[in-house]
């Protein structure tokens, strides 16, 4: 209860901070949406010409990307350090949260806000509701869906970018960690073979983002429901437990650092 | 002009010394290729046809290939705009005995030869282990000739964004707005060929085909006759925008407020 406080207390901060800035935030919210449409324009020209493919139609795809754009945009807008969290480690500015009485991880990953998130969460809503699914039960496996995806999304990051606590600067690696789960997680997995659809559930977990997700909230079957929830529980525990064990490595420089 | 060259040699060493950092960056080309050959390996699949609009799996990943090494190759001069107008460095570029537009036509040049070559290579690889053998020589050739238009009409595209930081300094979401145009009118998602007649005539009639679709297609389908007629087009549409680019600097040069720095 106390963590909830403190989080309400930081993302209050963090809209303050935006709204000194009202019409870019604006402007940064309006052209994301844009963006995911536009972007979204393959899968309405390519289901203009195939109709589905493996059971996937472009009222499915509308679903996929309704939840992996709100999981993405949720995490973006509220935990905006889980994109950065290697270049805080490896500039030694981690001291600042070091010095206060707070939970370090959820401290830093909540003590920035991407503006552009509140455009993806708007545009993966949005999706949703048109996508045909929109019905009292599927807004609560959606709610769920969400939940979950934001959860392995912060948490396979976080696991990546702690590396640094040991490698070095590892931004590059980082980058690709996350252009690669991103992507996977925008496509159907039955696209791929059985070993890719292994590796899309556990090392990289796009699948447990966007495909299964959309899989649950399409019928209701136990078994995507039960592999999200692990999944996020495993990615989540693994996630604390490597920070902090990096954490006890950690080494900052005698840089003066100004959190703002 | 030996200042020109200078600035693309300088920008190319600069580069060379994050060999690593570089290929990490052009991984990203693998995996939009593996996501793209598993979605039209299960489209050919699916459809039980060897060709699509005249284009078979092979030309399809080939393709995608040569786009994608033409979007992550492009330069962001838009984003080195935006920054020197935000921290005053503009200022110290101006005051340089060089012409403003050509300093970042230089740096960009300089900047892409790297990333184009790691792409091209890392692409490679790729979509050779999952369609086979790249297309012909003339094919290679066509699709070299028709980039250098294409680079060009990136430059000008991101330096047309780039100036827009004189008056407004944040321009990353044009340029999303912007990539997102040539993602799907220019063809870099889904070929021309593959969309319906009403858009393929709208997208035709505008300079993002002749940024991406123009070198991709001539890459995996090379003909002679489409070559001259696509290179003709597509060097109009570079005449037109220098054009343009010039007369928005000049312009812009008066509006510009400088920070500091």
């Amino acid at each position: 209860m106390k963590n909830f406080k403190f989080l309400i207390a930081l993302w209050k901060a963090n809209l303050q901070a935006a709204m000194e800035f009202r019409s870019a935030f604006l402007t940064q919210v309006i052209f994301m949406m844009v963006n995911n449409g536009a972007y979204f324009m393959f899968w309405v020209l390519y289901f203009d010409k195939f109709k589905a493919v493996q059971g996937w139609t472009l009222q499915d795809m509308m679903l996929l990307y309704g939840i992996a754009a709100t999981a993405w945009g949720t995490a973006a807008y509220f935990f905006g350090h889980f994109t950065t969290l290697a270049e805080v480690i490896t500039q030694g500015r981690l001291d600042y949260y070091l010095s206060l009485p707070k939970p370090v991880l959820l401290h830093v990953l909540a003590s920035r806000s991407i503006g552009s998130g509140m455009g993806d969460i708007i545009y993966g809503i949005g999706s949703f509701i048109i996508s045909g699914y929109l019905t009292a039960d599927g807004v609560l496996r959606f709610a769920i869906a969400v939940f979950t995806g934001v959860c392995i999304f912060i948490s396979f990051l976080t696991i990546i970018q702690s590396l640094s606590f040991w490698l070095g600067n590892t931004v590059a690696l980082s980058q690709i960690a996350l252009s690669a789960v991103l992507t996977f997680s925008l496509y159907p997995s039955a696209l791929f073979n059985a070993s890719t659809k292994f590796v899309l559930l556990t090392i990289i977990p796009a699948a447990l983002i966007g495909s299964v997700p959309a899989e649950f909230v399409r019928a209701f079957t136990w078994q995507s429901p039960l592999q999200i929830s692990a999944g996020a529980f495993v990615f989540l525990l693994l996630a604390v437990t490597i920070f902090h064990s990096g954490l006890r490595k950690y080494e900052s420089g005698s840089a003066i650092q100004v959190e703002v | 002009m030996k200042k020109y060259l200078a600035i693309i040699t300088m920008q190319l060493i600069n580069n060379i010394a994050y060999p690593g950092d570089f290929l990490g960056r052009s991984i990203s080309i693998g995996i939009f290729l593996f996501i793209f050959a598993g979605l039209w390996g299960t489209t050919f699949r699916i459809a039980g046809t060897d060709s699509i609009n005249g284009l078979t799996f092979a030309n399809m990943m080939w393709y995608l290939m040569m786009a994608e090494t033409i979007e992550l190759g492009r330069p962001r001069t838009n984003r080195i705009i935006s920054e020197q107008v935000k921290n005053g460095e503009v200022a110290y570029i101006l005051n340089k005995p060089y012409n403003f537009l050509m300093y970042h036509f230089s740096f960009g040049v300089g900047d892409s030869l790297l990333r184009v070559a790691m792409n091209i290579g890392v692409g490679l690889l790729a979509a050779w282990l999952l369609a086979g053998p790249p297309p012909s020589l003339l094919g290679w050739g066509m699709a070299l000739v028709t980039l250098i238009g294409a680079w060009i009409l990136h430059f000008c595209m991101m330096a047309l964004i780039g100036l827009a930081a004189f008056l407004v300094e944040e321009t990353n979401s044009f340029e999303l707005i912007y990539q997102k145009f040539v993602f799907v009118l220019g063809g870099m998602l889904l070929p021309l060929d593959m969309f319906p007649e009403w858009l393929q005539g709208i997208a035709r009639a505008l300079p993002f085909p002749y940024m991406m679709y123009t070198p991709a297609r001539l890459f995996v389908k090379p003909d002679v006759e489409l070559f001259w007629q696509m290179l003709g087009v597509q060097w109009l549409w570079v005449i037109a925008l220098v054009f343009l680019l010039a007369i928005a600097y000049r312009g812009s040069e008066r509006v510009l407020t400088v920070n500091g720095g």
